[in-house]
């Protein structure tokens, strides 16, 4: 066990999905709870006093956003719950989504409610199909029981939701391009201010949260902020939901209590790392967020137990970030140049174009280290690789460049002689294996 | 009003301005590409990094002023910053300057040479883009150049409304293109985005290859394409560089005309009417006198035809509303009470023409009716009965309508069907070739000067009244 | 696209009112699925239905990765090549679906039945590698497996 439950709390089977089975685990009752017997305020302050933050990448307090929204100010306000899902490495809203899809449903309720929402929206990543297929059937489910449309559950509050399909582009994960793909244009991000919360879809008031942190709201509003506190650390309440993939011998979605030891959690819940090699190095949150050496992160061996706990505060310590909850898990023997390579060709790929330091940055990187792989790199090229990396550094619209470039430079700090080497011998130290198979 | 600090200076602000407008009404010049003061604000281009004391680095040109802010446009951050950007901007760019009309009024280059200065320092190959886009007859786009700043797009959307151009794809293959509807081809203020486009990708037919921009002056003045009269400037070659053996011809043409920006009449644009002007005052030229149809001095002719006006019974004359105010006062002060006097509208619309839009465009073709018909009424021309004489003063007469009987003397600096008929033809100099003022249909009166020099042959209109009233010549 | 339009109004419903730019994408999708691809004349219908400029329309269609102008084979075999899948041998199932269709990535076959692709995350990273074909996922794939799948899709 990883702890404490909020998501993964019921067992999962062919209909537990379904409005029934959602309803038999006592499902809708916080709905009810918040309708009947809390102001809008009060919900929001309740969130606030949850410490609950965003899961989506950059665990911004979710009660801080919301407040700059004024419910009763007149005009409309929109919800979109993101469920892009694009980071590499992270594929645990798609859980919700295909699991628990009602939960996602009751918690955008009450946001809705809380914020004086109309209209919402679930903004989906275009591939997923089965998500979407739960998701739009526990949709109509709800609307047959009357938990959307007009006047809901006899309270006058009236809310409709809408499933918006995206069409392959990571950058409309970003929420400001999320809302620019919905008003029907290029999902270009664009700066702020203003805030989105103050000018957002349709120059309206908006609330983009992740899907998982809005999912939370359900459990807050049904057992108190303060029960919520209870779980996880004083600065990072609460769960997290870790997608593990790569090098690791149990990959799949956990719930982790935020606290957790991770080496535990890595060795123990998710059988270590595959076919018995070392530990090499962990993406913790999706690709956007920096590497860390197996050393640095403590999680050599399970022997490390203790050492290092999966929260927000003691990996930003440790160089790093939870970001997505994306974590890859990298063994011995691969080649971080060529893992390098992967994810520059993914950021030039899906760069949007807009801003000169990404646009122009994700391409120059890719064709560098594609160079270096194929013998040509010369030894200042790791110095420019820096300095493509710096200039997106603060410098973009959007996180996606000034991501890609900390997750270059933490590549190149973190793995800094097996670059020199492919340029010195112009090859990789590893024969550009990214895979890890049992040795015959 | 906040005051905040530009660089140590203190700078009054207004509530609403972003960092760049303030620094900007102060005088105090932060590098830009894609912000225009008359469009909207992407922020795309990153050039425009300043830093602020206790908040790092952000861009000026979406940065909210705030009281007592301090405000640093050369920091050492700052500087790098720009550096790497513009190593950045020019990554994919083809660099080929010495073929780009653009040079010497490129931000590009200059900001390069004031920012940035070192050599490429990138071995990978660039980009490949199309370097001839056919965006219409008028205007071609060489996307390599092209550093994705927006500005024309967001002037087709935001200012033409013709959407004519948009940005396809993403990343470093991101590229303008125009709309395949050809909106672009339609829109009648398209050529204002080779004014816009910072760099040399938006080019114009008309100019393209035609002269280097070093070589050439502007001089205000103002377009006659219709009654708002928009303010230009109307380039020609500078004195210094006037050719001296071969197509010495180019000397006295329009090389371009660009907006001349005004508040009060046009702000920074004009419609593409306006850059053709050259089509208009390049036509054939009367510049012999005439009289019954064959050559005369220029003396012989006016005294012929002050003759016809001393001895006619019914004179009627036709004012041209593209004469400038000094001249239509000029004629209404020797000849106004000789003839009877009416407007005529020497242009109207040509087939095809955007008869009045929204933006600029009006329907009246002619810049000064509004002074014209101060002075002489709203009448439209008619003969009464027993007309013997017609004076014509500008174009836009159909000698058809002649009555019958009646003598015909044309002022007139183009050839057409009345100079033909006329008995007597004065060749009288262009706009381009004497100073003047029209009043535009709201009453904003605008300056225009000369360009080039009178040809041989050719009088100015105002200097004619009064010899033609029979006032001593001086 | 005409043909759709009782279903583009059906989606109006559940949207705020007067904001017709919300169906750009909507609408391009089914149309998309409808027909295979995004042809001409739809994006013309698609102009008068919504009254929204052209260059939106074709801005949108060059951006999103998934939105095509042109036909492609019957089956469209996406195989995900990011970080997670190629730690699980996503260029050798490239390679293995390279040789037994004879074709590369972006390419169709010549009797118009696949079309292979490379794409990224798929966010099935968990169950590399994963690779699409038409809109279902095949997860934890490997050669053998894409044989198997080959000869059910119908390749001699
Ligand atoms: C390039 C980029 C891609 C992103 N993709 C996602 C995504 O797929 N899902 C997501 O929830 N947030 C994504 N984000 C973060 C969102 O911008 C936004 O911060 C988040 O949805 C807010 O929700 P939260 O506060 O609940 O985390 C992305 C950000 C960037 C810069
Ligand atoms: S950082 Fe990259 S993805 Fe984000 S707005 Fe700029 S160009 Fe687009
Ligand atoms: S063509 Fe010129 S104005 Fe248009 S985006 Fe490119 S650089 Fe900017
Ligand atoms: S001028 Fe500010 S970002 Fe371009
Ligand atoms: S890396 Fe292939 S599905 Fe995520």
């Amino acid at each position: 066990m990883t702890g404490r439950k909020v998501l993964m709390d019921f067992e999962v089977t062919p209909t537990s999905h379904t409005l029934e089975a959602y309803l038999a685990r006592g499902g809708y009752q916080a709905l009810a709870k918040a309708l009947r017997g809390m102001k809008p305020g009060e919900v929001t302050q309740e969130i606030v006093d949850s410490g609950l933050q965003g899961r989506g990448g950059a665990a911004f307090p979710a009660g801080r956003k919301w407040q700059v929204i004024d419910p009763h100010d007149g005009q409309p306000h929109y919800l979109v719950a993101n469920a892009d899902e694009g980071e590499p490495g992270t594929f645990k809203d798609r859980w919700v989504l295909e699991h628990s899809p009602h939960t996602l449903l009751e918690s955008m309720l009450i946001a809705s409610y809380a914020l004086g929402v109309r209209h919402s929206f679930i903004y989906i990543r275009g591939e997923f199909d089965l998500p979407w297929r739960r998701v739009s059937a526990a949709i109509e489910e709800a609307y047959a029981a009357g938990y959307f449309g007009e006047n809901i559950l006899g309270t006058g509050f009236s809310c409709d939701i809408f499933v918006f399909r995206g069409a392959g582009a990571y950058v409309c994960g970003e929420a400001s391009s999320l809302l620019a793909s919905i008003e029907g244009s290029r999902g270009y991000p664009r700066n702020r201010p203003p805030r989105l919360t103050v000018k957002g879809l349709f120059q309206r008031p908006t609330v983009v949260n992740n899907v998982e942190t809005l999912s939370n709201l359900a459990w807050i509003i049904g057992h108190g902020a303060a029960a919520f506190r209870q779980i996880g650390t004083p600065k990072s309440p609460g769960t997290r939901l870790i997608s593990v993939s790569g090098h690791i011998a149990r990959p799949g979605v956990y719930e982790v209590e935020l606290g957790y030891s991770w080496a535990k959690f890595l060795h123990d819940e998710c059988g270590g790392v595959s076919c018995d090699r070392e530990l090499k190095a962990v993406i913790p949150g999706g690709i956007s967020s920096q590497v860390l050496t197996g050393r640095d992160a403590k999680v050599l061996t399970p022997h490390d137990v203790e050492t290092m706990i999966l929260d927000h505060d003691a990996l930003w310590q440790a160089g790093s970030s939870l970001g997505s909850g994306g974590m890859i898990v990298i063994a011995e023997g691969t080649c971080m140049v060529s893992l390098l390579r992967v994810m520059l060709r993914f950021y030039h790929h899906e760069s949007c174009g807009q801003c000169t330091p990404c646009r122009e940055g994700m391409g120059w990187l890719h064709r560098i280290v594609d160079r270096i792989l194929a013998g040509k790199g010369r030894p200042e090229d790791i110095d420019l690789m820096y300095r493509i990396s710096k200039a997106n550094d603060g410098t973009t619209i959007c996180g996606l460049g000034d991501a890609a470039g900390y997750a270059t430079v933490a590549m190149l700090d973190r793995f800094r002689d097996e670059f020199d080497w492919c340029v010195e011998h112009k090859r990789s130290k590893y024969d550009g294996n990214l895979e890890c198979r049992p040795s015959t | 009003m906040p005051t905040i600090y530009i660089d140590g200076r203190p700078v009054e602000a207004a509530e609403d301005q972003t960092v760049m407008q303030a620094a900007r009404a102060a005088g105090v010049e932060i590098p830009h590409f894609c912000w225009h003061p008359a469009l909207s604000v992407p922020g795309n281009c990153r050039i425009c990094m300043v830093e602020v004391e206790g908040k790092g680095t952000d861009i000026a040109c979406n940065m909210p002023v705030k009281a007592g802010m301090k405000v640093f446009t050369n920091s050492d951050e700052v500087v790098a910053h720009r550096k790497a950007i513009l190593q950045l901007t020019l990554l994919n760019h083809p660099v080929d300057c010495g073929i780009c009309d653009k040079a010497g009024e490129c931000t590009l280059q200059d900001y390069h040479y004031r920012y940035n200065g070192e050599p490429s320092v990138s071995v990978d190959a660039k980009v490949p883009a199309t370097k001839f886009n056919e965006l219409s007859d008028r205007i071609v786009l060489d996307n390599e150049r092209c550093i994705l700043c927006s500005r024309c797009v967001r002037f087709t959307r935001e200012v033409s409304g013709s959407n004519g151009l948009g940005i396809e794809h993403r990343a470093d293959h991101s590229r303008v293109q125009p709309s395949s509807d050809g909106a672009f081809r339609g829109d009648p203020y398209s050529d204002n985005v080779v004014d816009l486009c910072p760099v040399g990708a938006l080019l114009s037919r008309r100019f393209l290859y035609r002269s280097r921009v070093w070589y050439l002056e502007p001089t205000p003045s103002v377009c006659p394409g219709c009654e708002r009269g928009c303010t230009i400037n109307v380039w020609h070659r500078l004195e210094d560089w006037k050719l001296k053996s071969v197509a010495t011809k180019e000397n006295s043409r329009i090389a371009r005309v660009t907006p001349l920006e005004n508040p009060a009449v046009n702000g920074p644009w004009i419609c593409n009417k306006g850059r053709d002007l050259a089509d208009l005052f390049e036509r054939p030229r009367t510049t012999q006198a005439k009289v019954g149809g064959r050559p005369a001095e220029i003396d012989e002719a006016v005294a012929a035809a002050r003759r016809l006006i001393a001895t006619a019974t019914r004179p009627v004359a036709l004012v041209s509303s593209w004469g400038s105010n000094e001249e239509l006062e000029a004629f209404a002060r020797h000849l106004g009470g000789r003839l009877a006097c009416f407007v005529k509208a020497d242009h109207r619309p040509r087939e095809g023409e955007v008869l009045e839009d929204g933006l600029l465009i009006k329907a009246g073709k002619n810049p000064n009716s509004r002074r014209a018909r101060e002075l002489f009424g709203d009448a439209a021309p008619s003969f009464a009965p027993g007309t013997d004489l017609v004076l014509c003063w500008g174009e836009g007469f159909d000698p058809a309508l002649l009555p019958a009987g009646a003598k015909l003397i044309v002022i007139g600096s183009f050839f057409d069907a009345a100079t033909d008929r006329a008995d007597v033809l004065l060749p009288a100099s262009t706009q381009l070739e004497r100073d003047g003022h029209y009043t535009n249909f709201e009453g904003v009166v605008s300056a225009f000067a000369a360009c080039f020099p009178r040809p041989a042959g050719v009088a100015d209109a105002e200097a004619l009244f009064g010899l033609l009233a029979g006032e001593d010549a001086t | 696209m005409r043909h759709l339009i009782p279903e583009f109004e059906a989606m109006k419903k559940r949207l705020p009112p007067g904001e017709n730019g919300v169906l750009v994408l909507p609408c391009l999708k089914r149309i998309q699925e409808d027909r295979g691809y995004v042809a001409d004349e739809d994006i013309d219908g698609l102009v008068e239905y919504l009254g929204v400029p052209r260059i939106q329309v074709e801005e949108v269609l060059s951006f999103y990765g998934m939105l095509r102008r042109a036909p492609i084979g019957r089956f469209h075999l996406q195989v995900c090549h990011n970080v997670s899948c190629s730690m699980h041998g996503a260029e050798r199932l490239l390679d293995r679906l390279q040789s037994r269709l004879g074709i590369a990535p972006g390419q169709t076959t010549p009797d118009g039945r696949f079309t292979l692709s490379r794409v990224e995350c798929l966010g099935s990273c968990g169950t590399a590698p994963v690779l699409m074909v038409n809109e279902r996922y095949y997860e934890l794939q490997s050669e053998p497996l894409l044989d198997v799948l080959l000869e059910e899709l119908g390749k001699p």
